[in-house]
């Protein structure tokens, strides 16, 4: 598989995370999938302001230059796509949410009914299917795990595809690769 | 009283969220002596006075668009910025205001489940969510058309400037439809939502790009 880790940890201080990440990508190489880590905060992202420029301007792309058309680029050809961050104030990182605002131009603005509900429509044939790794931090419970899961699901609605799981910095590395190859 | 709003929307103040506590706001002053300050929380840079704003408020009022199943990324970072603040003794109140593109106000009931955590958290006493879907588009659509929006929001407002709290029934008819019935989800089927789409598509020359998938390889 073509595997794309969004690194969403916005402290560079924070090296365990960004160990974690590279030891989860070297055992998923190990098992012959292709592993890209986006260190979001290496990126130069610009907040997503709903201008809808992505839907009526220059569809399928952000009208803005930056490096959220490399992310989406990256994201839309990946097999599986890992949004990795860690809880801050019970939730993922403003950083990471940054990233995931300008995944819209990946979507099309027209309507569907998906699960009863009103939805965007596919703008692509295929979506990378999606997994949560967080790390729990000193003031999360499992309240917020359980939040933060239930956003994400709906988020994989919204991007056409299917949750796969919610995982914690604090499961062995092994497992995490286990279970993205079970996939 | 004295209200704190932040307004969240990465619009600013072209946001169909700063038309909505306009008509709050307006309803929240019939009240003699209640006071407002607002702040657009688009301007980043102004970080530091959003906090101090926080720190100084009794009630707060944070309004949103929903975007990509929960809060803007610029409403995250203020939260982020708020975290010093946790359990500090005299929080302010807090209440939020969540609108949407989607119709239904089910899309908004996940991230409502954060706020009220969030308040929490913080410490502040929650003073409930607001929701209202099918919000895009009333900058574009003649005021008479949103006059009974507008008006609930007129009304919940002033009945929150006498109490202090969101009347728990209009709150209940600005989150209608919860979800769509089998009926309505086939007349929205038909009933050519794509329009709005289709106006700008072909104001921008961009109608026949429309299903462009410029990634794909």
């Amino acid at each position: 598989m073509k595997i794309t880790i969004l690194n969403g940890n916005p402290n560079a201080d924070n090296v365990k995370f960004d160990n974690y990440l590279k030891n989860l990508s070297d055992l998923l190489e190990s098992s012959q999938h292709t592993v890209t880590i986006l260190q979001l905060r290496e990126i130069d992202i610009r907040y997503c302001i709903g201008c809808w420029g992505c839907w009526v301007k220059t569809p399928g792309e952000c009208i803005v230059k930056d490096g959220s058309r490399d992310i989406c680029r990256e994201c839309i050809n990946s097999d599986f796509m890992l949004f990795a961050s860690p809880v801050i104030m019970g939730f993922t990182s403003a950083l990471l949410k940054k990233a995931q605002d300008k995944l819209i131009p990946l979507i099309h603005p027209y309507f569907e009914i998906v699960q009863n509900e009103v939805h965007h429509l596919s703008r692509y044939d295929k979506y990378p299917l999606m997994g949560l790794l967080l790390e729990k931090g000193k003031d999360a419970d499992e309240e917020d795990i359980k939040i933060i899961s239930d956003i994400y699901r709906r988020d994989a609605i919204s991007f056409k595809t299917s949750f796969c799981f919610t995982r914690l910095t604090d499961d062995a590395v092994e497992e995490v690769a286990n279970e993205i190859n079970r996939i | 009283m004295k209200l704190t709003v932040f307004n969240g929307s990465p619009r600013g103040r072209r946001s169909n969220t700063k038309i909505l506590l306009e008509h709050f706001i307006n309803g929240f002053m019939t009240t003699d002596g209640n006071t407002y300050e607002l702040a657009y929380l688009i301007r980043v840079k102004d970080r530091d006075n959003f906090i101090k704003l926080f720190r100084e408020a009794e009630q707060v009022l944070l309004a949103f668009p929903l975007y990509v199943d929960a809060m803007p990324a610029i409403v995250k970072t203020f939260i982020e910025s708020l975290e010093p603040l946790c359990g500090r003794e005299g929080n302010p109140d807090i209440g939020f205001i969540v609108q949407s593109g989607s119709p239904e106000a089910i899309h908004s009931r996940y991230v409502e489940r954060y706020l009220e955590k969030l308040a929490r958290r913080l410490g502040c006493r929650y003073k409930g969510t607001v929701i209202k879907g099918g919000v895009e588009g009333i900058r574009a659509t003649p005021v008479w058309m949103n006059k009974k929006l507008f008006k609930s929001f007129y009304k919940l407002g002033k009945s929150f400037g006498e109490t202090g709290k969101f009347d728990e029934q209009i709150v209940l008819n600005l989150a209608q439809p919860e979800r769509y019935s089998k009926f309505a989800l086939w007349s929205f089927r038909l009933s050519g939502k794509i329009f709005y789409w289709d106006k700008m598509l072909k104001k921008n020359n961009a109608f026949e790009k429309r299903f462009a998938k410029p990634y794909a390889k």
